[in-house]
């Protein structure tokens, strides 16, 4: 395994893409040279502050541009996201990464990537790669509400994909859950990112349809790369394992799911 | 030139700086982020006689100034370290000198820890956790006078290498448990491990943290560790080894004036790798400056008359 970089990185651009949610690129060439699609970087603003966040956050890598840049797909939730929303052009974050697993991905089936909130974005950069590859990618998408949706507009200019949108009240793209746009019969192979509810949901799928699974999970992290045992999810064999170093992508199999 | 150099546990140390327990690993996470043999040294994670596995997440959540841990010392016991981890730190570490963490629920716990680590190479000696507020049993030995005495007592038979006791800040006199530890035939001080704590999502009305409550760490508890520290030199001979809450040479330079020999960086490795080296340079610095050695820094911090 490749040593983790740490860069201090620009911000290039700061963009709203939906209701408290934000496109950020950073410069950051070495680590986008190097990140693969699920893997993560911890965002922080060093030691030389102490308000939130203090602790660096883990983000999924959305995208790791031609232009060399680390893309991060952004969305307000507490104290530190919210700090680090305010982040204007020219300002520096520091970086850890590129961390973790990525998905695995290989030709000789159809990918549906199946997205819920910001779990979106580990398949926005996914999707652009599978893209240029000439592979075809289904990505689902699944949102509460339409204020919530990341522009489509946006998803189609990063990845030359358009995303089959899901909102549970049906004020943006399709009414319901992402599930209900997965076809079994395709024997697809799925990859899955958002809220535990909805693994587990993709999870029961799968198993009943004998369908391959990667899940990408979220944990709190504390050094996100495997020294303080912080980022722990409960394996298949019943053991507590680090989500920051054997994850944040897992082959559903290899963890247990509550029935 | 600034001299950083000491002599302690029957060794020279190249630098006061160390990265402590339960946040650098097993050294070999951070071996490409930090420089770790132009530091002190490094505390390794816990080591318990079997094998833990540790506390339900949520393990770790930030607080203001610092964060809230309960790992549950999950490690991979005494034999799975001496097979997979200490020969790492063995073949790869020169300068840096490395300190086991030790921990056990009973006395015969971490002796047998102790005595089957004493024969084998890697490593100078032995942190002795009495301090760990999130499992059921860690502090027993370290809030009670009596059990510490003979838990030390105990251990001294047991190894002649080096044997540094983590106290707890969570005791109304920490040099109390200073004294009995020197009296006892310990070789150094750990002060401090983390504070108890607990944190609440208001929203969910639940503890945030799986184990309900955990240790508090960071910059909000430096006061705190700085004024233990001196406390417990008022009390004890002692070399000490000042941690809590440190992420620059400022806040190293607080804990080596209260009475500190060396120092731990814990939670700051978290937010930057490179603090441990920034505060070892910051620490020459500060020698150089003041044309002082480390050495006679130590305890330096003068106490006003106050009549
Ligand atoms: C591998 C991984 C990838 C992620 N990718 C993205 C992404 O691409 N875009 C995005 O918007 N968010 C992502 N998240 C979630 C993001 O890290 C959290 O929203 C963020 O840490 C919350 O911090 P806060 O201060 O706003 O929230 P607070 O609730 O105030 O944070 C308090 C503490 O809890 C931790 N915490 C709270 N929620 C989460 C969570 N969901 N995951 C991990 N730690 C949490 C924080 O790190 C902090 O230590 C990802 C999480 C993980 C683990
Ligand atoms: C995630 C985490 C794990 C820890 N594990 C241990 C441990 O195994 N043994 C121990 O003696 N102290 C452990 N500690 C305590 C630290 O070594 C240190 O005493 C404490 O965090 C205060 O220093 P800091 O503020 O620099 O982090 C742990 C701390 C953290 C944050
Ligand atoms: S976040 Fe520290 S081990 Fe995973």
């Amino acid at each position: 395994m490749n040593a983790p970089i740490r860069d201090w990185a620009e911000v290039r651009e700061i963009r709203r893409a939906a209701d408290e949610t934000w496109w950020v690129e950073l410069d950051s060439p070495a680590i986008a040279g190097r990140a693969r699609p699920g893997q993560f970087v911890m965002v922080g603003l060093g030691v030389e502050q102490v308000a939130a966040p203090f602790l660096p956050r883990p983000f999924s890598v959305g995208l790791a541009g031609p232009d060399r840049t680390v893309g991060l797909l952004l969305r307000e939730f507490g104290a530190g996201t919210r700090r680090l929303a305010r982040l204007r052009d020219g300002d520096r974050v520091l970086l850890l990464g590129p961390l973790g697993q990525a998905f695995s991905v290989s030709s000789d089936r159809p990918v549906v990537c199946i997205a819920g909130g910001v779990g979106l974005a580990p398949f926005l950069f996914l999707a652009a790669e599978q893209r240029k590859l000439g592979r075809q990618v289904r990505l689902l998408y699944g949102e509460r509400t339409a204020d919530r949706v990341f522009s489509s507009e946006l998803i189609e200019e990063l990845t030359g994909v358009a995303p089959i949108i899901y909102t549970e009240d049906g004020s943006a793209g399709h009414q319901g859950l992402v599930l209900a746009g997965i076809r079994p019969e395709e024997e697809p192979a799925l990859l899955a990112c958002g809220p535990t509810p909805m693994l587990q949901a993709v999870a029961r799928l799968a198993i009943e349809h004998g369908l391959p699974l990667q899940v990408s999970v979220e944990e709190h992290m504390g050094c996100g790369i495997g020294t303080c045992q912080g980022c722990v999810v409960r394996s298949a064999s019943g053991e507590w394992i680090k989500s920051c170093t054997e994850g944040p992508v897992f082959d559903a199999r290899e963890l247990s799911w509550p029935t | 030139m600034a001299d950083l150099t000491q002599r302690l546990f029957g060794t020279q140390w190249q630098s006061p700086v160390l990265l402590a327990s339960g946040t650098c690993g097993y050294g070999e996470e951070y071996a490409e982020l930090i420089p770790l043999d132009e530091i002190g040294g490094i505390v390794t994670k816990a080591v318990s006689l079997e094998p833990r596995s540790g506390n339900p997440p949520h393990r770790v959540s930030e607080t203001p100034g610092g964060m809230i841990n309960a790992i549950g010392l999950q490690n991979v016991g005494l034999a799975a370290f001496i097979r997979e981890k200490l020969p790492w730190l063995r073949d790869n570490l020169v300068r840096a000198r490395v300190l086991i963490n030790v921990v056990g629920h009973t006395e015969d716990e971490f002796e047998a820890v102790v005595a089957g680590l004493d024969g084998e190479d890697g490593f100078l000696g032995f942190e002795i956790n009495v301090s760990c507020p999130n499992v059921k049993d860690g502090t027993l030995f370290g809030t009670d006078p009596a059990g510490l005495a003979g838990l030390v007592a105990t251990l001294r038979r047991a190894t002649a290498r080096p044997l540094v006791v983590k106290l707890t800040p969570n005791v109304p006199d920490i040099g109390l448990y200073a004294r009995i530890c020197e009296e006892n035939g310990a070789d150094g001080l750990s002060t401090i491990n983390t504070f108890p704590g607990m944190l609440i999502d208001v929203g969910k009305r639940r503890p945030v943290i799986g184990n309900v409550s955990g240790g508090v760490s960071g910059p909000a508890i430096l006061p705190m560790g700085v004024y233990l520290t001196w406390r417990a030199r008022q009390s004890s001979s002692l070399p000490i080894l000042g941690i809590g809450g440190i992420r620059s040479s400022d806040d190293a330079l607080q804990y080596i004036l209260a009475g500190a020999s060396l120092v731990q960086i814990g939670t700051a490795l978290f937010v930057d790798p490179e603090v441990a080296v920034a505060v070892h340079r910051g620490v020459e610095a500060y020698c150089t400056e003041s044309e002082t050695p480390l050495r006679e820094l130590v305890g330096g911090v003068q106490i006003p008359d106050r009549d």
